[in-house]
Order: C-alpha cells, then structure tokens, then sequence
C-alpha cells in the first residue's frame, strides 16, 4: 500500500501531505510512492530520525533553515539519467551536468548537516570523487561542458576555433569526435559510483521529507507515538487537524478527545453533531500518519501497528459509480466481513452503518454486524444511532448538550442505548418551530 | 542626403542600443511573423556591449523548425557571441553548433525537452526554445538573475500561439512591417494601436497587490476597496451581470478582454468611469472602436505587467515580395506613434 493509495482518504490525508512544505518535486513525488510501514523496526527507526529532526528545527537559526531548505530545491529527479548510466549508455552532457550538480549539491547538503551531527544521523555516501571526475579544474561549480582539460587535442581545436571562426564548422565536427570519446570515458568512470550515486538521491529526497515533518511536528503540535505491543491503541487530547483549522478560522475552538480501543469492538453512540464522525476521521488519519512516519495530531499516542485499514463512511462516489448509497455501503461492509476471515492485524472504522434503510432492517443489520465482527479477531470502531445490544463491545458516549452547550468529549457508558437528543438540536439550530413542536407531540403519543 | 542616413545610424546606435542597457529585461515582439524581429534580435545581439553586461537571451512560443512552419520562409538559427548565456530546449541544446557550459537545467518543459541555459564559450549557431508559459518565462528570468545575469533577453511572440506573454520583461521592442499589410496607412494605424495597448498604464500598487496572485476568473472592487469575484462567468461568456455592483470602483479580467465585454461595461449606468484591468496588453483583444467608445464614455483600461516600449522596427518588404519606401514608412510610423522607428535592414 503505497501512500499515494490512500491519500484520497476521507479521513484527510490530503490535507496533511500538502501541509508540508516540501523543497522539490521529486521528495513529493518519493514520498507518495513510499509504502505503509508495517514492521516495528522500521517505524522505530523512522521516528528515531525525525526526532533528531525536530530537535534540529526546534535550535537551528531559520537563516540556516532557509540555506538548507534552498540548497534541497535544487533535487532533481534524475532517475532516468541513474537508469542509463547503469545500463553503460554514453551520457550526454545535459546528463553528465545533472550528475554533477548532484554530486555538489549532495555534498554541501552533507556539510550543513555535519554542523548538526545530522551526518550521523542519515547517511548520504560521499560523491567526493564523482565531482573530481566532473570538475577536472576543480572550480566546484555545479556547471559542465566539456573542458580542455579532459584532452589536449580538444583544447587545441577550440584554440583555432576562436582564430578562424570561418573554419568553425569542420572544427566542430572534428571537436565532436574527440568529444563523444571523453563521454564515453566519463560514463565508463561514473559506472562504478551509479549506487553511490543513487542512494545521495534518495537519501536528499528523505532529507526533504523528515525536515518538512520535522517543522509540521513543530508547527501544528503533533506528538511521537509510542508503538502498542498488545494491540490496543490509546490518544489523549486527540484532534485532527483540518477541522481545527477550520474550526480556528471561524474563531472557535476544537475540543480535543480521549480515546482508546483494543480488540474488543468498541461502539460510539452519541447525539447528531456530537462529533461522532470526526472521531472516527481522526483515528484512521493518526493509523496512516503513524504507519508513513508523522507526526500524530494528539498530545500522546500509543499505536498499534495494522496491516490493513479499513475505513467506511458514506460514499460519495459510490453515487458516480451506479450504485445507490446503501449498496456501495453494503459493499464496503462486506470487504471489511472478508478481510476479518484473514490471519491479518486489521483495524475498520465504520461510520453508521445501514442508516439510509428503514430503522427496523437497520437495526438488524447492525446488531449483526456487530455480533459477525466481535468473534474476529480485529480491532472495530463503529458509531451508529440505533439501539443495539453492546455484547461485548465497550460502549462510548459523546457526552452531548451540557449546560446548553455541545461537549464532545467521549465517556465511557454500560450500555450502547442512544441518546434522544435531535429534537433539542434541532431547536438549538432554529429550525422552524411549527415542524419541532409538532414532532414533539409525536413522540408523546408513540410513548 | 548622406547626413541624414548617418545621422539616423548614429541615432539609432546611441538612442538604441543604450536605451537597451537602462533595463535588465528585453523583450523583442513581432506584429506578426516575417515582420522582422529575428533580425531586430540579431541587430541587438551584434551590438550589447558584453565587456560591461552578462547577457543572457531565450525565446518564447512555439519556435523550434529551422524552416517555419507556416510560411515556408527560412527561419534562421541565432548568432551568439563568446560570453553569451543563452536558454533553449534540450533538443536544441543537443543541436548547437558552439562550445558551451552548462550552468543550469530547469523544471521548465517544453515539447522540446526541459529547458537548459548555458553560457557560449565560443560563438556560433544555435535555435532558440525557451519556456513556453508567462510563469515559466519569468521563473526563468528570476533564475537568470541568480547566475548575475544582467540583462534578459526574450525573443517574444505576438500574434504566434504563444501562451507566454513578453509583457513580463522590463521594455520592449515592437518589429512591425509589410508582412501585416501591404497597405501603409492600414499598416501605421495597426501597429499605432498595438503601441497604444503596449503603453497602457500600470493601475495602482494596492490594486497590484490585491490581483497580481489571481490569474482566473473576473473580479471587482468596491469602494472600501474590498474585493469580490463574479461568480461564474468568463469575460466571453454572454451571461455577464452585473448586479449589485453600485459601488464598483474597479474591475479585473484574469483572462482575455473581448468586445462584448467591454461594450457590457460601457453600457451598464452604474459602471460609468469604472478602470478595468487586465494581466497585460497580450490579453487585450478588442477592435479600436470597442476601445475608444468606452474611454470615451469615461472608462479607462489599466494593466497589471507593462513593458517600456523602447522603439519600433519596420521590414518594408512583405513574404510575397512587395517592398514598401521604407523613408516614408518610418518617417510616418514615427510621427503617428511619437517614437523612433528603424528600418534595421537599410541602416
């Protein structure tokens, strides 16, 4: 599963990943391609990088900042030009040229880092002696043709070039042999440090991302993660941090959450607009930021690792595809019910499931859902508005209306029974009175 | 005579030339093709004082064929000079016909491959494709500026399909001749009214600030100088309203200004002495008339980008062969548009 898989994702990857203030396309392109960790070791080693990272950013000058956030604007992706130097095609100076600007970008990027004992901390191999191959006057300038120096008889034909410019054509062409052989020769030199090479590439394009982390770590507040060895995984002050923004825009405030959850399925039930979705948004968001290396929107984590996320909300897209809301629904549910049969650590986030039915089905489906999902062994985080028998789940509640106003924090209740707040919400939001009034007396007759 | 030749050459030496060097960004447009501006640019090139500016020059457009495309007429290779840094395509870098080193290989696409900018080690040929969007032209003047480049030269396209617009560059010059039109006066009066849009004035800083960063869509200002976008329409589109716009003060087309549009404006009561602005002068496309009967009726037009229109050049003779009196030409042109205008081929 690579990252570009799922930056789609309803929970709001997007907003993440274009929050980071990335140096060069070819990190942004890199960095989507990368897949989803799925090994302790490796998320473990990720962070212990971007660590350094934060510190890094936390006590550097932002005048040095701008000098190696400048420096990494200069990457480019020059696979393809790797590609052919490892299949021994003779360069042509536009490649040897990139080659070069590599090599010296590479190693002033390593220079800076050395300052920070970052050297230590990611490993860009030496491209020493590509630039002594590429710059045989030793001017360190990341320009290239190809120079006098390299042959005598070369140096000579441009002498006389610059005396007879009329005789410039044959002297050209004549130059152009000699010229073709010093590439050849250039290209067989380079072919020992194609890895060397390569690696410097990509080690610059991680660079890139975990500074680029490293400051939205900073920036927007976001915590380490500690790695779950039992399954179960717990936030405090959890928030996610496009509602935030736009909830800041408007001059209000998020109200940041508490949860956690393990294998037993855990049921959320809470009144409309009580966040229930957001929650549910927002735990997806932190399993994927944790499993690609960022930083978690919470004020501390312990994460469990997942090999597959599951995340069902209603769809949209499902309309474009042909299929009513409720099949596409169905659908999605029925992966979830497959992928639960397989020996893997999954983790399905359902948001109401079976809502666009008649409530009596709905209810149903729903208790039967839950009963199919709590004998696999998986983690469940499912929020609905009927009433259901909880089993086994561990229930939550959005506390709801509190003293006139909306508390969205999560508590833990005996029972999954919903609560019958619509009415007053509905009236908290001014809807006309005739219709809430009317609906009131309803009810009084139905009890 | 003579004296008059001699003194129009030693003129246009001076005034020319070293009007030229007062900027440090050139653009060289053509009212259309075979008007001349290859020559004007290689006029230009020949004589830059390169002991005192680093000179760097690329073009725009959809250049590239050694012979053009569309009029069969030979389309000549650049002359560059030892010393000159210069920005075209990857296949015409690989075609060049000079010693140079590379010092820069941008992100910039072209059909041509990415573009690159080299400084020419000795003189010699080379075809000229350079980046083929406004953004892309002035990121590549920015660039040049980081390698202590002086003074940028674009070999810019009017008429041509050219989504880069030469209005980016500091001045310009305007090539103009018999390949518009045979028909002298029909040939002054045209170039006289692409010189009045090239000399459109720049609206104001804050009105600069506030639509520099839009380029879609069509935008208003009131009077408290608050901004609002006309929600979708383009300036082509017959819908146009304008409703609830008392107290527009100013009007800003990201896209083209057409005829329909600008005769909306004029019509519209509430929009009296309303300024309408637009990216730059490329982005004008509207008959004369259009244009005088709405600076008539109060409204004027403002541009966000101008380039300082240096001076005209002719080429009396047409693709067909038919020559014009250049003397009379010039003489005329000059008079109409108040600039010198040179015949660069007869001096």
């Amino acid at each position: 599963m690579q990252l570009k898989n799922v930056i789609e994702s309803p929970c709001g990857l997007r907003f993440m990943l274009d929050g980071l203030d990335l140096q060069s396309g070819f990190a942004r392109r890199w960095l989507l391609d990368s897949e989803m960790m799925t090994s302790e070791q490796e998320i473990t080693a990720c962070y212990d990088v971007l660590r350094h990272f934060v510190d890094f950013v936390r006590s550097i000058e932002p005048s040095f900042l701008n000098t190696l956030l400048f420096r990494l604007q200069g990457v480019k992706d020059i696979r393809t030009t790797i590609k052919n130097l490892r299949q021994s095609s003779t360069l042509d100076d536009i490649e040897l040229f990139e080659m070069k600007h590599l090599a010296i970008l590479s190693t002033e990027v390593i220079k800076l880092l050395k300052e920070h004992n970052l050297d230590q901390v990611v490993e860009i191999p030496s491209l020493n002696e590509v630039i002594t191959i590429l710059d045989p006057d030793g001017m360190k300038i990341a320009s290239f043709y190809i120079y006098d120096s390299y042959c005598e008889q070369l140096k000579d034909l441009r002498v006389q070039m610059r005396k007879n410019p009329d005789q410039q054509e044959e002297l050209l062409l004549e130059a152009a042999e000699i010229e073709e052989g010093v590439r050849k020769d250039l290209t067989r030199q380079l072919h020992s440090h194609v890895d060397d090479i390569e690696s410097a590439l990509v080690a610059l394009a991680k660079v890139d991302i975990d500074v680029a982390k490293a400051r939205q770590i900073v920036e927007q507040g976001l915590c380490f993660p500690e790695i779950s060895g039992d399954g179960s995984s717990s936030f405090t002050a959890m928030f996610h941090p496009q509602v935030k923004d736009a909830l800041s825009r408007a001059g209000k405030q998020f109200q940041p959450v508490n949860i956690s959850y393990a294998y037993r399925p855990t049921l959320i039930t809470g009144a409309n607009m009580g966040g229930k979705t957001v929650v549910l948004k927002t735990l997806t968001l932190c399993q994927y930021l944790f499993q690609f290396g960022f930083g978690i929107p919470a004020s501390a984590a312990c994460i469990a690792i997942k090999d597959e996320i599951m995340f069902c909300i209603g769809d949209e897209q499902s309309i474009e595809k042909g299929l009513s809301s409720f099949a596409a629904e169905m659908k999605n549910i029925d992966a979830v019910i497959k992928a639960s049969r397989e020996n893997r650590r999954l983790l399905a986030l359902i948001d109401e499931p079976a809502r666009t039915t008649n409530p009596t089905e709905g209810t149903a489906l729903v208790q039967a859902l839950l009963k199919v999902l709590s004998e696999k062994r998986m983690s469940l985080v499912m929020t609905t508005h009927y009433d259901i028998e909880p089993g086994s789940a561990y229930c939550l509640r959005v506390k709801g209306f509190d003293n006139g106003l909306m508390n969205y924090s999560l508590v833990e209740v005996e029972d999954g029974e919903v609560p019958h707040e619509a009415l007053n919400i509905a009236q908290s939001l001014g809807i006309d009175p005739e219709w809430i009034d009317l609906a009131r007396h309803e009810l009084e007759i139905t009890e | 005579m003579t004296i008059t030749i001699l003194q129009r050459t030693i003129a246009l030496r001076v005034t020319f030339i070293d009007d030229i060097l007062n900027y440090d960004s050139l653009s060289i447009v053509g009212l259309q093709k075979n008007t001349g501006k290859t020559e004007c640019l290689k006029y230009v090139l020949a004589r830059l004082p390169l002991d005192r500016k680093r000179v760097a020059v690329t073009s725009i457009g959809i250049d590239g064929e050694t012979t053009d495309q569309v009029t069969r007429t030979q389309k000549p290779e650049i002359v560059l000079r030892e010393g000159m840094y210069f920005g075209t395509s990857e296949a015409h870098y690989r075609q060049r016909r000079l010693v140079s080193e590379l010092i820069d290989v941008s992100d910039e696409s072209t059909s041509l491959g990415r573009v690159v900018t080299a400084l020419a080690l000795t003189q010699g040929k080379i075809l000229l494709s350079g980046p083929s969007s406004t953004s892309g032209l002035q990121r590549w003047m920015r660039d040049t500026r980081r390698h202590s480049i002086d003074l940028a030269i674009v070999d810019g396209a009017l008429s041509r399909l050219s989504l880069a617009s030469p209005a980016v560059s500091q001045s310009m010059i305007l090539a103009t001749g018999a390949a518009y039109s045979i028909n002298m006066s029909h040939l002054i009066q045209h170039t006289a009214f692409i010189v009045d849009l090239i000399n459109i004035g720049k609206t104001s800083e804050c009105n600069m600030a506030l639509l520099g960063p839009i380029d879609k869509g069509i935008w208003w200002i009131d009077t408290d100088g608050e901004l609002h976008e006309m929600e979708a329409v383009t300036s082509l589109s017959q819908q146009v309203q304008f409703h609830g716009m008392e107290r527009c003060k100013t009007i800003y087309v990201a896209g083209a200004l057409v005829d329909s549009f600008l005769e909306k404006v004029r019509k519209n009561k509430s929009l009296k002495n309303v300024e309408l602005v637009v990216r730059d002068f490329t982005k004008i496309f509207v008959t004369p008339q259009q244009l005088r009967l709405f600076e008539k009726n109060g409204g004027n037009i403002k541009v966000l980008q101008k380039s300082k229109l240096i001076a005209v050049t002719v080429n009396p003779t047409s693709p067909s062969g038919y020559v014009l009196d250049s003397d009379a030409l010039c003489d005329k042109l000059s008079q109409a548009i108040n600039l010198p205008v040179y015949d660069l081929l007869k001096n």
